[in-house]
């Protein structure tokens, strides 16, 4: 899957989790950036995550997640894994 | 005093510990926001409580290696918590708390809470960066009134200080209701600086109460 098709799959969970969207897909996107990305949402954001592309992160993967580019780069990285 | 003895907390504590995070979570109410939030019972939660603390992740309240423990007669009677936020790089706790509870606890346990979250997204209060953040008192009921807990703080402080000098502050999170612990903080030298009050009509189903406050300290430099 082009990481393109990853980004705009993510940004649509995005929408649909934080009801709103306020924000720009850019490489260095954290979730301090983002309006409502809390302790709560950010757990419901990468269990869909997982469940749209069918992967499952490893802890240590999920704590190193810094960014977008570091998390589009885990997706594709998980895809190609299958 | 010289009967109590304080020491850092070890994987033996695991079980005691497990029980100190769901008796401090419930906040003196019967409401323990991991069961009602999550649809699990109460050994369940102390379970995957336990299974957090396995994983050993840095800078958050599910590390035991933050956590002290004052010993009664070979007998752990109470423990306090504390981590300085986002010290050495660590991610946010928030963060970290998220990916070890969706992670330990599952998908489904994490699509109940999606149902739920309205409920509970006023009262999520906010940690700052680089303050010592306190998690997770409990001292057992026959020994209260001992100034167990103003000991503990006392050293995690100090522990905190000899680690960080620069450390300008701390922050601890206190249910509205729990004057006895309110109490503790203010006579450590805590002030309440913010609250979180969530207004929804089923908020007291779920959590222990319905305000939050952040109490602060500040170091003098």
């Amino acid at each position: 899957m082009e990481k393109n098709e990853i980004s705009s799959k993510i940004k649509s969970i995005l929408i649909s989790v934080l009801k709103h969207e306020n924000f720009e897909m850019r490489d260095d996107l954290s979730a301090a950036d983002v309006d409502g990305w809390d302790s709560l949402t950010h757990m419901i954001i990468i269990t869909e995550i997982e469940e749209c592309f069918g992967v499952k992160f490893k802890l240590k993967e999920l704590n190193k997640l810094n960014n977008m580019i570091n998390l589009l780069d885990l997706v594709a990285f998980k895809i190609e894994q299958k | 005093m010289n009967e109590y003895f304080i020491r850092e907390a070890s994987f033996s504590d695991l079980s005691f510990i497990s029980t100190v995070v769901v008796l401090a979570e419930k906040s003196n109410s019967d409401k323990l926001s991991f069961s009602t939030l999550f649809n699990l019972s109460e050994n369940k939660v102390k379970e995957l409580i336990v299974s957090m603390f396995e994983e050993e992740i840095e800078g958050c309240e599910f590390d035991l290696k933050n956590y002290l423990v004052v010993e009664y007669e070979g007998e752990a009677v109470a423990a306090f918590g504390s981590w300085i936020e986002g010290y050495n790089g660590n991610m946010p706790s928030k963060i970290l708390k998220s990916n070890l509870i969706g992670h330990t606890f599952g998908r489904e346990c994490v699509e109940f809470l999606r149902t739920k979250s309205l409920i509970i997204k006023d009262i999520l209060a906010e940690r700052e960066g680089l303050a010592l953040q306190f998690e997770y008192l409990f001292v057992s009921e026959k020994h209260r009134g001992k100034k167990l807990a103003n000991l503990l703080i006392q050293k995690l402080e100090e522990r905190a200080l000899k680690g960080y000098p620069e450390l300008k502050k701390a922050q601890v999170q206190v249910y509205k209701n729990n004057i006895q612990a309110i109490k503790v903080y203010e006579n450590c030298g805590f002030k309440i600086a913010k609250s979180f009050a969530s207004t929804h009509p089923e908020v007291m189903d779920y959590l222990p109460f319905n305000e939050k406050y952040i109490m602060e300290k500040n170091y003098l430099k």
